[in-house]
């Protein structure tokens, strides 16, 4: 073997990111299971835990918003929790999936394979979870009387658009990550700040006419807050028994689609950096 | 070309080394980032020429520190070369380190699948496999124990189980023939022999003579990243042991 090899068809080689995803698709399903299976092996409740977690956080709102502060409207309980369950969906897919290259460091140094399962299978769990935490919602609607609609039909399709926003800004944040691990910390605290700029405890309607410089920029900050358009596509359909209006439904799939495309399209063009940052 | 090839082209692999330790981000602004300037590239490999046919066994001879690891990563297409270009052709069993990518919560079932999926093998592939897997692991109903109660006889014994049932063209292995017992050593190289008699690229890491001589015709010998030697695996630990007793110089960096 002393010729000089032919040119290295290299980049014909090599298959497309997607297509390299796509084989490694199972995969990620099987992440996704022992995620779930790890997490709540020790615990006694286990998978109830999915279910508590937005409950008590409800009460606690609940509490805050109809005694302490009040300024809810009739069955808020309702209101809160088809406003905070996709909002966990997305800060909790967001906190857990930034530090997924990290933590799977080991994987990333010995195997090939494409690092966006990492993200990716974060972003499955937390739907498992996401899902299985409409089982406390639809119980407390039946308590509280609140109506079921046949609008509540659109909830998958939310979920569809909620997921691939979800996996596109975790995607992003995790190549982030790898490369400034401040970002973590720094994300900690912008989620806290989105959760009060993002109408999840609070509706757009609610708002209301102030005249003053600071609520038009709130306004204005709302207006491109993607989540002002993903909320309401849980929202909507169990709180107000209605589909999300075709406006709403457009931004917010054009922002799923945007995110989604350009977490992919950085995360595989830094994939290959990654390992020397670990 | 065909599978089992791998064709590695003036590759060079460089890291950043940051002579000026910075810890904070006011250091860092307050040196307007300098030490990022003044980072000297370190090459843990550079320069390396190899072709390896398919079918082929050679053996990677080398102190500590000399670019092994990085060689077989790059191989693996772990990592990617900064210089050069390195082709690997055909599904490679990545025994770098048997049983990297074993959750120990999870039982050795589950890790046998898991395993199987990282290397992408769907389910149903590796439920073909299973039986085989746990057969030659000889761990029997061990197997529904989490991992972390393993030996560390029994992790090895698991993760070799599934690494020679991939269905390799290319083989790496880095010293795992430590691991286990005398006789499920002798098993491994049984099982390599076979591997090797079915025409599949063997690239092995070894500190031991005997080992290389038995299992690999051909050596190269790395001495701080660069490719010493490359020829018969006597003449090439000659080589070897000379470089080891020369002085040894301390990592080469270069602007």
């Amino acid at each position: 073997m002393g010729s000089k090899a032919p040119a290295l068809p290299q980049v014909a080689r090599r298959p497309a990111r997607i297509v390299e995803l796509w084989r490694f698709r199972q995969l990620i399903g099987m992440l996704v299971v022992r995620e779930l299976k790890v997490r709540y092996k020790r615990s006694v409740l286990g998978l109830l835990w999915t279910m508590l977690n937005p409950l008590l956080l409800m009460v606690v709102y609940a509490v805050v918003f109809t005694t302490i502060m009040p300024a809810a409207q009739p069955n808020f309980a309702v209101f809160l929790l088809a406003g905070l369950l996709p909002w966990l969906y997305f800060a909790t897919s967001l906190m857990q999936g930034l530090m997924s290259v990290l933590v799977n460091q080991e994987l990333v140094r010995k195997i090939r394979l494409p690092q966006a399962v990492f993200p990716l299978s974060v972003v499955g769990s937390n739907l498992v979870n996401f899902t299985l935490s409409f089982l406390p919602l639809f119980i407390m609607m039946a308590a509280l009387r609140q109506p079921f609609t046949p609008a509540l039909l659109f909830l998958p399709a939310a979920a569809v658009i909620l997921t691939l926003f979800c996996a596109g800004v975790t995607l992003l944040f995790a190549t982030a990550t790898v490369f400034f691990r401040d970002v973590r910390h720094l994300t900690e605290v912008l989620l806290q700040m989105l959760l009060y700029l993002s109408p999840v405890l609070y509706d757009f309607r609610q708002l209301g006419e102030h005249r003053t410089w600071w609520f038009h920029l709130f306004r204005l900050e709302l207006r491109i807050n993607p989540l002002s358009y993903l909320i309401p596509l849980v929202r909507d359909p169990v709180y107000y028994g209605r589909l999300p209006s075709l406006p709403t439904l457009a931004v917010a799939l054009l922002w799923a689609a945007g995110a989604l495309l350009l977490g992919f399209a950085v995360f595989t063009r830094l994939e290959p950096r990654h390992i020397h940052h670990l | 070309m065909r599978d089992g090839q791998i064709i590695l082209e003036d590759v060079g692999v460089g890291y950043r080394i940051y002579r000026e330790k910075v810890s904070t981000l006011k250091e860092a602004v307050a040196n307007r980032f300098r030490h990022l300037r003044t980072a000297e590239k370190f090459w843990a490999l550079r320069h390396v020429s190899l072709q390896i046919a398919p079918g082929e066994a050679i053996a990677l001879v080398g102190h500590n520190g000399s670019g092994k690891s990085t060689l077989l990563k790059t191989v693996a297409g772990v990592l990617e070369p900064s210089e050069g270009a390195a082709v690997t052709l055909g599904r490679i069993s990545p025994m770098i380190e048997l049983g990297a990518g074993f959750d120990p919560e999870l039982s050795g079932r589950d890790n046998v699948y898991l395993n199987g999926a990282l290397l992408g093998f769907s389910r149903k592939q590796m439920s073909a496999k299973f039986q085989r897997i746990v057969d030659f692991s000889e761990l029997g109903d061990f197997i529904d124990l989490p991992v972390k109660n393993y030996s560390s006889g029994m992790y090895a014994r698991l993760g070799f189980a599934i690494a020679q049932d991939v269905e390799p063209d290319i083989l790496i292995v880095d010293e795992v023939l430590a691991v286990g017992d005398e006789r499920f050593q002798e098993k491994c190289k049984r099982r390599i022999q076979d591997f090797r008699s079915a025409g599949v690229t063997f690239v092995f890491v070894s500190h031991s003579l005997p080992t290389a001589l038995e299992l690999c015709p051909r050596a190269a010998v790395l001495h701080h990243g660069r490719l010493a030697f490359d020829g018969p695996t006597d003449a090439a630990w000659e080589r070897y042991r000379e470089l080891e007793r020369g002085p040894a110089p301390g990592p080469v960096f270069q602007a």
